[in-house]
Protein backbone atom coordinates (compact mmCIF):
# COMPACT_ATOMS: atom_id res chain seq x y z
CA UNK A 1 0.00 0.00 0.00
CA UNK A 2 2.50 2.53 1.05
CA UNK A 3 4.82 1.64 -1.68
CA UNK A 4 1.40 2.51 -4.44
CA UNK A 5 1.25 6.09 -2.54
CA UNK A 6 5.10 6.60 -3.19
CA UNK A 7 4.64 5.15 -6.96
CA UNK A 8 1.88 7.91 -7.50
CA UNK A 9 3.66 10.88 -5.46
CA UNK A 10 6.41 10.39 -7.34
CA UNK A 11 4.27 10.01 -10.72
CA UNK A 12 2.46 13.21 -9.69
CA UNK A 13 5.96 14.78 -8.98
CA UNK A 14 7.64 14.57 -12.51
CA UNK A 15 3.76 14.60 -14.22
CA UNK A 16 2.71 17.99 -12.63
CA UNK A 17 4.54 20.89 -15.00
CA UNK A 18 4.26 18.59 -17.89
CA UNK A 19 0.51 18.31 -17.60
CA UNK A 20 0.17 21.95 -17.12
CA UNK A 21 2.36 22.35 -20.29
CA UNK A 22 0.22 20.45 -22.16
CA UNK A 23 -3.02 22.06 -21.04
CA UNK A 24 -1.64 25.25 -21.75
CA UNK A 25 -0.82 24.30 -25.09
CA UNK A 26 -4.25 23.59 -25.93
CA UNK A 27 -5.50 26.35 -24.67
CA UNK A 28 -5.59 30.09 -26.29
CA UNK A 29 -4.46 32.60 -23.57
CA UNK A 30 -4.12 35.45 -26.03
CA UNK A 31 -7.36 36.86 -27.45
CA UNK A 32 -6.93 35.98 -31.11
CA UNK A 33 -9.29 37.46 -34.41
CA UNK A 34 -11.39 34.33 -34.08
CA UNK A 35 -10.73 32.32 -31.17
CA UNK A 36 -12.06 33.88 -27.55
CA UNK A 37 -9.12 33.96 -24.90
CA UNK A 38 -9.04 30.40 -22.68
CA UNK A 39 -11.15 28.43 -25.33
CA UNK A 40 -9.64 24.80 -26.38
CA UNK A 41 -8.52 23.55 -29.47
CA UNK A 42 -5.76 22.91 -31.68
CA UNK A 43 -4.94 26.73 -32.54
CA UNK A 44 -1.70 27.48 -30.80
CA UNK A 45 -0.35 23.43 -33.04
CA UNK A 46 -1.87 25.53 -36.41
CA UNK A 47 0.41 28.54 -35.49
CA UNK A 48 3.22 26.93 -34.57
CA UNK A 49 3.17 24.13 -37.75
CA UNK A 50 2.46 27.68 -39.72
CA UNK A 51 5.03 29.70 -38.59
CA UNK A 52 8.57 29.62 -40.98
CA UNK A 53 11.01 30.44 -38.59
CA UNK A 54 9.96 27.70 -36.05
CA UNK A 55 9.37 25.02 -39.48
CA UNK A 56 13.43 25.98 -39.77
CA UNK A 57 14.16 25.84 -36.17
CA UNK A 58 12.75 21.97 -36.05
CA UNK A 59 14.84 21.01 -39.54
CA UNK A 60 18.07 22.99 -37.59
CA UNK A 61 17.46 20.91 -34.43
CA UNK A 62 16.97 17.62 -36.34
CA UNK A 63 20.01 18.40 -38.65
CA UNK A 64 22.11 18.99 -35.35
CA UNK A 65 21.26 16.22 -33.54
CA UNK A 66 21.21 13.97 -36.06
CA UNK A 67 24.85 15.19 -37.14
CA UNK A 68 25.93 14.40 -33.90
CA UNK A 69 25.10 11.09 -33.17
CA UNK A 70 25.95 10.14 -36.44
CA UNK A 71 29.71 11.29 -35.99
CA UNK A 72 29.92 10.43 -32.47
CA UNK A 73 29.14 6.62 -33.17
CA UNK A 74 31.66 6.60 -35.78
CA UNK A 75 34.41 8.63 -34.10
CA UNK A 76 33.93 6.32 -30.87
CA UNK A 77 33.16 2.93 -31.99
CA UNK A 78 36.86 2.41 -33.05
CA UNK A 79 38.32 4.20 -30.46
CA UNK A 80 36.29 1.90 -27.95
CA UNK A 81 37.43 -1.00 -29.63
CA UNK A 82 40.57 -0.25 -29.06
CA UNK A 83 40.22 0.37 -25.30
CA UNK A 84 37.95 -3.43 -24.77
CA UNK A 85 40.65 -5.08 -26.76
CA UNK A 86 44.13 -3.65 -26.12
CA UNK A 87 46.37 -2.28 -23.47
CA UNK A 88 48.36 0.64 -24.73
CA UNK A 89 51.29 3.00 -23.59
CA UNK A 90 48.93 5.92 -22.40
CA UNK A 91 44.87 4.09 -22.49
CA UNK A 92 44.11 5.35 -18.73
CA UNK A 93 45.56 9.30 -19.99
CA UNK A 94 43.19 8.92 -22.48
CA UNK A 95 40.25 7.56 -20.26
CA UNK A 96 41.20 10.35 -17.66
CA UNK A 97 41.11 13.21 -20.80
CA UNK A 98 37.77 12.12 -21.90
CA UNK A 99 36.41 11.89 -18.39
CA UNK A 100 37.62 15.57 -17.82
CA UNK A 101 35.94 16.91 -21.28
CA UNK A 102 33.13 15.03 -20.29
CA UNK A 103 32.81 17.52 -16.60
CA UNK A 104 33.85 20.71 -18.14
CA UNK A 105 30.95 22.92 -17.97
CA UNK A 106 30.06 24.59 -21.15
CA UNK A 107 29.65 27.55 -19.44
CA UNK A 108 34.02 27.54 -19.00
CA UNK A 109 34.70 26.86 -22.73
CA UNK A 110 31.79 28.71 -24.51
CA UNK A 111 34.25 31.83 -25.32
CA UNK A 112 36.97 30.55 -27.11
CA UNK A 113 34.64 27.81 -28.88
CA UNK A 114 32.63 31.07 -30.22
CA UNK A 115 35.87 32.70 -31.62
CA UNK A 116 37.59 29.63 -32.58
CA UNK A 117 34.07 28.47 -34.31
CA UNK A 118 33.89 32.01 -36.16
CA UNK A 119 37.10 32.08 -37.27
CA UNK A 120 36.42 28.40 -38.58
CA UNK A 121 32.92 29.86 -40.15
CA UNK A 122 31.22 27.39 -38.04
CA UNK A 123 29.09 29.98 -36.25
CA UNK A 124 24.99 30.12 -37.22
CA UNK A 125 24.75 26.37 -38.37
CA UNK A 126 23.55 23.48 -37.53
CA UNK A 127 27.26 21.83 -38.13
CA UNK A 128 28.92 24.13 -35.65
CA UNK A 129 26.54 22.89 -32.82
CA UNK A 130 26.77 19.32 -33.98
CA UNK A 131 30.53 19.12 -33.82
CA UNK A 132 30.80 21.16 -30.29
CA UNK A 133 28.52 19.03 -28.87
CA UNK A 134 30.94 16.13 -29.13
CA UNK A 135 32.62 17.48 -26.50
CA UNK A 136 30.36 15.59 -23.44
CA UNK A 137 28.89 13.17 -26.33
CA UNK A 138 31.85 11.30 -27.32
CA UNK A 139 33.36 10.34 -23.83
CA UNK A 140 29.51 9.41 -22.91
CA UNK A 141 29.26 7.09 -26.44
CA UNK A 142 32.81 5.72 -26.11
CA UNK A 143 32.27 4.44 -22.76
CA UNK A 144 28.84 2.56 -23.71
CA UNK A 145 30.42 1.23 -27.02
CA UNK A 146 33.41 0.12 -24.90
CA UNK A 147 31.37 -1.52 -21.80
CA UNK A 148 29.16 -3.81 -25.09
CA UNK A 149 32.07 -4.71 -26.54
CA UNK A 150 33.61 -5.91 -24.08
CA UNK A 151 31.62 -8.20 -22.83
CA UNK A 152 31.60 -9.66 -26.48
CA UNK A 153 33.84 -12.56 -26.16
CA UNK A 154 37.62 -11.89 -28.06
CA UNK A 155 36.98 -15.34 -29.60
CA UNK A 156 34.03 -14.11 -31.62
CA UNK A 157 37.03 -11.44 -33.49
CA UNK A 158 39.13 -14.46 -34.17
CA UNK A 159 36.78 -16.69 -35.29
CA UNK A 160 35.84 -14.01 -37.53
CA UNK A 161 39.70 -13.08 -38.58
CA UNK A 162 40.08 -17.06 -39.33
CA UNK A 163 37.20 -16.53 -41.48
CA UNK A 164 39.13 -14.25 -43.48
CA UNK A 165 37.58 -11.28 -42.76
CA UNK A 166 39.59 -8.20 -42.43
CA UNK A 167 39.35 -5.09 -40.04
CA UNK A 168 36.84 -3.34 -41.65
CA UNK A 169 34.77 -6.47 -42.86
CA UNK A 170 34.15 -8.08 -39.62
CA UNK A 171 33.84 -4.51 -38.07
CA UNK A 172 30.55 -3.69 -40.36
CA UNK A 173 29.19 -7.26 -40.96
CA UNK A 174 30.08 -8.64 -37.42
CA UNK A 175 30.75 -6.80 -34.31
CA UNK A 176 28.19 -3.60 -35.17
CA UNK A 177 25.23 -6.14 -35.69
CA UNK A 178 26.27 -7.98 -32.48
CA UNK A 179 26.77 -4.56 -30.18
CA UNK A 180 23.86 -2.86 -32.01
CA UNK A 181 21.35 -2.09 -28.39
CA UNK A 182 25.24 -0.95 -27.37
CA UNK A 183 24.83 1.61 -30.65
CA UNK A 184 21.32 2.20 -29.73
CA UNK A 185 21.71 3.03 -26.26
CA UNK A 186 24.68 5.39 -27.01
CA UNK A 187 22.57 6.86 -29.79
CA UNK A 188 19.87 7.75 -26.75
CA UNK A 189 22.16 9.38 -24.53
CA UNK A 190 23.90 11.61 -26.98
CA UNK A 191 20.12 12.32 -28.51
CA UNK A 192 19.28 13.62 -25.24
CA UNK A 193 22.10 15.44 -23.97
CA UNK A 194 22.54 17.18 -27.32
CA UNK A 195 19.00 18.00 -27.96
CA UNK A 196 18.39 19.45 -24.40
CA UNK A 197 21.73 21.35 -24.23
CA UNK A 198 21.45 25.13 -24.44
CA UNK A 199 24.84 27.10 -23.35
CA UNK A 200 26.90 25.74 -26.71
CA UNK A 201 23.49 26.24 -29.18
CA UNK A 202 22.90 29.53 -27.65
CA UNK A 203 26.43 31.10 -27.93
CA UNK A 204 26.93 29.36 -32.04
CA UNK A 205 23.72 30.86 -32.84
CA UNK A 206 23.58 34.57 -32.82
CA UNK A 207 21.59 35.75 -35.58
CA UNK A 208 20.35 32.16 -38.01
CA UNK A 209 20.73 28.39 -37.65
CA UNK A 210 18.52 28.53 -34.20
CA UNK A 211 17.50 25.51 -33.10
CA UNK A 212 13.86 25.06 -31.44
CA UNK A 213 15.73 25.74 -27.75
CA UNK A 214 16.86 29.12 -29.10
CA UNK A 215 13.65 29.65 -31.41
CA UNK A 216 11.39 29.25 -28.11
CA UNK A 217 13.47 31.71 -26.33
CA UNK A 218 13.15 33.84 -28.74
CA UNK A 219 9.02 33.59 -28.79
CA UNK A 220 9.09 35.56 -25.02
CA UNK A 221 8.15 39.73 -25.56
CA UNK A 222 6.52 41.93 -24.69
CA UNK A 223 2.78 40.23 -24.92
CA UNK A 224 4.17 36.26 -25.10
CA UNK A 225 1.66 33.88 -26.43
CA UNK A 226 2.56 31.44 -23.73
CA UNK A 227 0.00 28.88 -25.06
CA UNK A 228 2.16 28.64 -28.25
CA UNK A 229 5.02 28.65 -26.04
CA UNK A 230 3.69 25.53 -24.68
CA UNK A 231 2.53 23.88 -27.69
CA UNK A 232 6.55 24.39 -29.51
CA UNK A 233 8.06 22.73 -25.69
CA UNK A 234 5.11 19.64 -26.41
CA UNK A 235 6.47 19.11 -29.69
CA UNK A 236 10.24 19.41 -28.95
CA UNK A 237 9.76 16.59 -26.44
CA UNK A 238 8.18 14.24 -28.90
CA UNK A 239 11.40 12.80 -30.28
CA UNK A 240 12.93 12.30 -27.06
CA UNK A 241 9.45 10.61 -25.42
CA UNK A 242 9.44 8.95 -28.48
CA UNK A 243 13.48 7.20 -27.84
CA UNK A 244 12.86 6.58 -24.56
CA UNK A 245 10.02 4.16 -25.74
CA UNK A 246 12.47 2.64 -28.15
CA UNK A 247 15.21 1.85 -25.86
CA UNK A 248 13.00 1.28 -22.69
CA UNK A 249 14.41 -2.01 -22.51
CA UNK A 250 18.27 -1.36 -22.62
CA UNK A 251 17.74 1.85 -20.83
CA UNK A 252 19.45 0.60 -17.73
CA UNK A 253 22.27 -0.50 -19.50
CA UNK A 254 23.55 2.93 -19.14
CA UNK A 255 26.92 3.94 -18.91
CA UNK A 256 29.83 2.21 -17.21
CA UNK A 257 32.69 4.40 -16.28
CA UNK A 258 36.04 3.60 -16.70
CA UNK A 259 39.25 5.48 -15.53
CA UNK B 1 44.50 -10.42 -20.09
CA UNK B 2 43.87 -8.14 -23.22
CA UNK B 3 46.94 -8.04 -25.11
CA UNK B 4 49.13 -4.84 -25.32
CA UNK B 5 49.47 -3.06 -28.30
CA UNK B 6 50.61 0.55 -29.42
CA UNK B 7 48.89 0.39 -32.75
CA UNK B 8 45.57 0.67 -30.58
CA UNK B 9 46.48 4.18 -30.94
CA UNK B 10 45.24 4.55 -34.49
CA UNK B 11 42.04 3.52 -33.34
CA UNK B 12 41.58 6.52 -31.57
CA UNK B 13 42.92 9.32 -33.99
CA UNK B 14 39.55 10.30 -35.13
CA UNK B 15 38.47 10.70 -31.33
CA UNK B 16 41.35 12.10 -30.76
CA UNK B 17 41.38 15.09 -33.37
CA UNK B 18 37.86 15.70 -32.89
CA UNK B 19 38.28 16.29 -28.69
CA UNK B 20 41.31 18.42 -29.60
CA UNK B 21 39.41 20.63 -31.59
CA UNK B 22 36.51 21.03 -29.71
CA UNK B 23 37.94 20.79 -25.83
CA UNK B 24 41.87 21.16 -25.67
CA UNK B 25 42.17 24.07 -28.27
CA UNK B 26 39.32 26.15 -26.46
CA UNK B 27 41.01 24.93 -23.11
CA UNK B 28 44.68 26.11 -24.62
CA UNK B 29 42.83 29.47 -25.88
CA UNK B 30 41.15 30.02 -22.11
CA UNK B 31 44.50 29.71 -20.48
CA UNK B 32 46.28 31.94 -22.44
CA UNK B 33 43.11 34.81 -22.27
CA UNK B 34 43.19 34.62 -18.52
CA UNK B 35 46.50 36.35 -18.80
CA UNK B 36 45.27 38.98 -20.48
CA UNK B 37 43.37 42.18 -20.43
CA UNK B 38 41.22 41.55 -23.56
CA UNK B 39 39.40 45.19 -24.96
CA UNK B 40 39.28 43.93 -28.20
CA UNK B 41 40.74 40.39 -30.38
CA UNK B 42 43.22 42.69 -31.56
CA UNK B 43 44.14 44.85 -28.53
CA UNK B 44 45.69 42.39 -26.18
CA UNK B 45 48.01 43.56 -23.05
CA UNK B 46 49.61 41.14 -20.66
CA UNK B 47 48.77 41.34 -16.99
CA UNK B 48 50.74 38.43 -16.20
CA UNK B 49 48.65 36.77 -12.90
CA UNK B 50 46.53 40.21 -12.04
CA UNK B 51 43.08 38.58 -12.90
CA UNK B 52 43.26 35.21 -10.83
CA UNK B 53 44.85 37.57 -7.83
CA UNK B 54 41.96 39.56 -7.91
CA UNK B 55 39.68 36.93 -8.40
CA UNK B 56 40.97 34.57 -5.44
CA UNK B 57 41.26 37.79 -3.48
CA UNK B 58 37.87 38.82 -3.44
CA UNK B 59 35.21 37.80 -1.04
CA UNK B 60 32.72 37.73 -3.63
CA UNK B 61 34.41 34.75 -4.79
CA UNK B 62 34.77 32.88 -2.00
CA UNK B 63 30.60 33.62 -0.72
CA UNK B 64 29.81 32.31 -4.37
CA UNK B 65 31.63 29.47 -4.18
CA UNK B 66 30.59 28.50 -0.76
CA UNK B 67 27.12 28.85 -1.79
CA UNK B 68 27.88 26.12 -5.13
CA UNK B 69 29.22 24.06 -2.14
CA UNK B 70 26.13 24.16 -0.16
CA UNK B 71 23.82 23.72 -3.38
CA UNK B 72 25.99 21.02 -4.49
CA UNK B 73 25.92 18.76 -0.86
CA UNK B 74 22.21 19.78 -1.05
CA UNK B 75 21.37 18.32 -4.00
CA UNK B 76 23.44 15.32 -3.90
CA UNK B 77 22.20 14.66 -0.20
CA UNK B 78 18.40 14.93 -1.86
CA UNK B 79 18.91 13.28 -4.80
CA UNK B 80 20.79 10.22 -4.29
CA UNK B 81 19.50 8.79 -1.54
CA UNK B 82 16.18 9.45 -3.38
CA UNK B 83 17.02 8.20 -6.42
CA UNK B 84 18.43 4.99 -4.65
CA UNK B 85 15.42 4.64 -2.85
CA UNK B 86 12.84 4.92 -6.06
CA UNK B 87 14.81 2.62 -7.85
CA UNK B 88 14.97 -0.15 -4.99
CA UNK B 89 10.34 0.74 -5.15
CA UNK B 90 10.54 0.20 -9.30
CA UNK B 91 12.28 -3.04 -8.60
CA UNK B 92 9.56 -4.46 -6.24
CA UNK B 93 7.56 -4.18 -9.75
CA UNK B 94 8.76 -7.10 -11.29
CA UNK B 95 8.39 -6.71 -15.15
CA UNK B 96 6.42 -3.25 -14.83
CA UNK B 97 9.10 -1.62 -13.36
CA UNK B 98 10.03 -0.14 -17.46
CA UNK B 99 6.97 2.20 -16.92
CA UNK B 100 8.83 3.38 -14.00
CA UNK B 101 12.08 3.81 -15.64
CA UNK B 102 10.34 5.67 -18.61
CA UNK B 103 8.68 8.33 -16.45
CA UNK B 104 11.85 9.11 -14.26
CA UNK B 105 13.47 9.66 -17.80
CA UNK B 106 10.52 12.51 -18.93
CA UNK B 107 12.40 15.48 -17.02
CA UNK B 108 15.80 14.04 -18.87
CA UNK B 109 14.71 15.14 -22.72
CA UNK B 110 13.20 18.55 -21.83
CA UNK B 111 15.66 21.29 -23.26
CA UNK B 112 17.09 22.48 -20.28
CA UNK B 113 15.64 26.36 -20.94
CA UNK B 114 12.06 25.27 -20.77
CA UNK B 115 12.78 23.29 -17.30
CA UNK B 116 12.78 26.35 -15.26
CA UNK B 117 9.67 27.90 -17.65
CA UNK B 118 7.48 24.62 -17.30
CA UNK B 119 8.46 25.13 -13.04
CA UNK B 120 7.86 29.70 -13.37
CA UNK B 121 4.39 28.38 -15.16
CA UNK B 122 3.57 25.91 -12.53
CA UNK B 123 4.05 28.20 -9.17
CA UNK B 124 2.38 31.67 -10.90
CA UNK B 125 -0.09 32.78 -8.25
CA UNK B 126 -2.52 33.49 -10.62
CA UNK B 127 -2.62 30.93 -13.85
CA UNK B 128 0.03 28.25 -12.20
CA UNK B 129 -1.66 24.61 -10.93
CA UNK B 130 0.31 25.09 -7.54
CA UNK B 131 0.56 28.88 -7.41
CA UNK B 132 -2.85 29.74 -5.92
CA UNK B 133 -2.04 27.20 -2.95
CA UNK B 134 2.01 28.38 -2.87
CA UNK B 135 0.89 31.81 -2.72
CA UNK B 136 -1.56 31.11 0.04
CA UNK B 137 0.80 30.02 2.60
CA UNK B 138 3.25 32.84 1.95
CA UNK B 139 5.61 31.30 -0.59
CA UNK B 140 7.80 34.01 -2.48
CA UNK B 141 10.71 32.44 -4.31
CA UNK B 142 11.46 36.26 -6.01
CA UNK B 143 12.24 38.37 -2.45
CA UNK B 144 12.80 35.57 -0.07
CA UNK B 145 16.39 34.08 -0.23
CA UNK B 146 15.85 30.54 0.81
CA UNK B 147 12.38 30.07 -1.33
CA UNK B 148 14.75 30.55 -4.33
CA UNK B 149 17.02 28.03 -3.15
CA UNK B 150 13.75 25.61 -2.65
CA UNK B 151 12.66 26.19 -5.62
CA UNK B 152 15.81 25.53 -7.77
CA UNK B 153 16.58 22.28 -5.65
CA UNK B 154 13.20 21.17 -6.59
CA UNK B 155 13.61 21.85 -10.14
CA UNK B 156 17.01 20.10 -9.99
CA UNK B 157 15.86 17.10 -8.33
CA UNK B 158 12.70 17.24 -11.02
CA UNK B 159 15.87 17.43 -13.61
CA UNK B 160 17.86 14.86 -12.85
CA UNK B 161 16.26 12.36 -10.20
CA UNK B 162 15.77 9.97 -13.57
CA UNK B 163 19.77 10.25 -14.91
CA UNK B 164 20.03 8.96 -10.45
CA UNK B 165 17.34 6.06 -10.79
CA UNK B 166 18.31 4.82 -14.08
CA UNK B 167 22.04 4.29 -13.59
CA UNK B 168 20.63 2.67 -9.72
CA UNK B 169 18.45 0.84 -11.16
CA UNK B 170 21.10 -0.21 -13.69
CA UNK B 171 23.48 -1.89 -10.94
CA UNK B 172 20.70 -3.49 -8.53
CA UNK B 173 19.18 -5.39 -11.66
CA UNK B 174 22.47 -6.77 -12.12
CA UNK B 175 22.42 -8.63 -8.69
CA UNK B 176 21.98 -12.25 -9.18
CA UNK B 177 18.75 -13.52 -7.35
CA UNK B 178 20.63 -16.40 -5.54
CA UNK B 179 22.74 -13.43 -3.16
CA UNK B 180 19.14 -12.31 -2.05
CA UNK B 181 18.44 -15.87 -1.54
CA UNK B 182 20.89 -16.43 0.39
CA UNK B 183 20.37 -13.60 2.48
CA UNK B 184 16.61 -14.35 3.37
CA UNK B 185 17.68 -17.91 4.31
CA UNK B 186 20.74 -16.35 6.94
CA UNK B 187 17.31 -14.37 7.95
CA UNK B 188 19.12 -10.85 6.96
CA UNK B 189 16.69 -7.92 7.74
CA UNK B 190 16.19 -5.48 4.62
CA UNK B 191 18.57 -2.95 5.68
CA UNK B 192 21.38 -5.41 6.29
CA UNK B 193 20.60 -6.95 2.44
CA UNK B 194 20.92 -3.22 1.44
CA UNK B 195 24.03 -2.28 3.62
CA UNK B 196 26.31 -5.40 2.48
CA UNK B 197 24.87 -6.67 -0.93
CA UNK B 198 23.38 -3.71 -2.64
CA UNK B 199 25.20 -0.70 -1.84
CA UNK B 200 28.62 -2.37 -2.44
CA UNK B 201 27.31 -3.98 -5.97
CA UNK B 202 25.76 -0.85 -6.88
CA UNK B 203 29.19 1.67 -5.46
CA UNK B 204 30.35 1.59 -9.39
CA UNK B 205 27.01 2.72 -10.72
CA UNK B 206 26.46 5.28 -7.96
CA UNK B 207 30.28 6.72 -8.45
CA UNK B 208 29.68 7.47 -11.61
CA UNK B 209 26.25 9.55 -10.36
CA UNK B 210 27.87 11.31 -7.95
CA UNK B 211 30.75 12.50 -10.03
CA UNK B 212 28.05 13.68 -12.85
CA UNK B 213 25.91 15.02 -10.09
CA UNK B 214 28.38 16.91 -8.89
CA UNK B 215 29.69 18.53 -11.36
CA UNK B 216 26.14 19.39 -12.77
CA UNK B 217 25.20 20.80 -10.15
CA UNK B 218 28.36 23.21 -8.93
CA UNK B 219 28.20 24.48 -12.47
CA UNK B 220 24.31 24.87 -12.50
CA UNK B 221 23.87 27.95 -14.62
CA UNK B 222 20.61 27.41 -17.13
CA UNK B 223 18.20 27.04 -14.25
CA UNK B 224 19.42 29.36 -12.06
CA UNK B 225 19.73 32.24 -13.84
CA UNK B 226 16.55 31.71 -15.65
CA UNK B 227 14.74 31.54 -11.67
CA UNK B 228 15.87 34.60 -10.54
CA UNK B 229 19.44 35.64 -11.96
CA UNK B 230 21.33 35.31 -8.40
CA UNK B 231 18.66 37.08 -6.56
CA UNK B 232 17.39 37.72 -4.34
CA UNK B 233 20.31 40.18 -3.40
CA UNK B 234 22.78 37.52 -4.41
CA UNK B 235 21.61 35.07 -2.53
CA UNK B 236 21.63 32.42 -5.17
CA UNK B 237 24.56 33.74 -6.96
CA UNK B 238 26.68 30.78 -7.91
CA UNK B 239 29.68 30.72 -9.21
CA UNK B 240 28.55 29.92 -12.93
CA UNK B 241 26.67 32.86 -12.87
CA UNK B 242 29.70 35.01 -12.15
CA UNK B 243 31.26 33.65 -14.87
CA UNK B 244 28.18 34.21 -17.68
CA UNK B 245 27.86 38.10 -15.53
CA UNK B 246 31.23 38.76 -17.34
CA UNK B 247 31.30 36.80 -20.30
CA UNK B 248 28.13 38.97 -20.73
CA UNK B 249 29.88 42.46 -19.88
CA UNK B 250 32.86 41.86 -22.48
CA UNK B 251 35.52 41.33 -19.60
CA UNK B 252 37.08 38.73 -21.13
CA UNK B 253 40.16 38.37 -19.59
CA UNK B 254 38.88 38.36 -16.56
CA UNK B 255 36.42 35.87 -17.58
CA UNK B 256 38.71 33.75 -19.14
CA UNK B 257 40.92 33.56 -15.43
CA UNK B 258 37.28 32.86 -13.67
CA UNK B 259 36.91 29.86 -16.31
CA UNK B 260 40.49 28.49 -15.78
CA UNK B 261 39.89 28.70 -12.32
CA UNK B 262 36.82 26.44 -12.56
CA UNK B 263 38.13 24.33 -14.88
CA UNK B 264 41.03 23.50 -12.29
CA UNK B 265 38.39 23.10 -9.40
CA UNK B 266 36.86 20.48 -12.07
CA UNK B 267 39.99 18.98 -12.91
CA UNK B 268 40.92 18.50 -8.87
CA UNK B 269 37.38 16.91 -8.20
CA UNK B 270 38.43 14.51 -10.97
CA UNK B 271 41.51 13.52 -9.90
CA UNK B 272 39.91 12.89 -6.93
CA UNK B 273 37.43 10.91 -8.07
CA UNK B 274 39.62 8.65 -10.12
CA UNK B 275 42.24 7.85 -6.91
CA UNK B 276 39.38 7.24 -4.96
CA UNK B 277 37.49 4.58 -6.92
CA UNK B 278 40.65 2.75 -8.91
CA UNK B 279 40.75 -0.78 -8.26
CA UNK B 280 43.92 -2.40 -6.82
CA UNK B 281 45.23 -4.14 -9.90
Amino acid sequence: MIRHLAILALAGFILLPLVQAVILSFTATLPGEDVVKGTFGLMNYRAVLAAPELQAAMVNSAVYVVLNVVLCILVALPAAYALARYRFVGDRHFLLAILVFRVTPPVVLSLPIFILFSQLGLVNSPVGIALVHCLFNLPVAIWILESFIRSVPPEFDETAFLDGHSGPSFFIRHMIPEIAPGIGVAAFFCFIFSWVEVVFARILTVTGGKPITMAIQAMFSFQTDIGMVMAMTCLSLVPGVALIWFVRNHIARGFTLRA
Amino acid sequence: MRPHDNRAWFLLLPALTLLGVVGALPMLAIFNYGFHDIFTLKDVHWVGVDWFADILGSDRFLASLGRSLLFSALALGIQVPLGVGVALLLLTYGRREVWGLMLVSLPLVVPWNMIPMLWLGLIQPETGLLGPGLAAVGFDWKFTGWHTWALILVVDTWHWLGLVVVLAYAGLSSIPPAYGQAAAIDGASRWAVFRFIELPKIAGALSVVLLLRFVDSFMIYTEAFAINAGGPSDATRFLSLELGEEIKGFSYGQAAARATLYFLIVLAVVWAFVVATRRPE
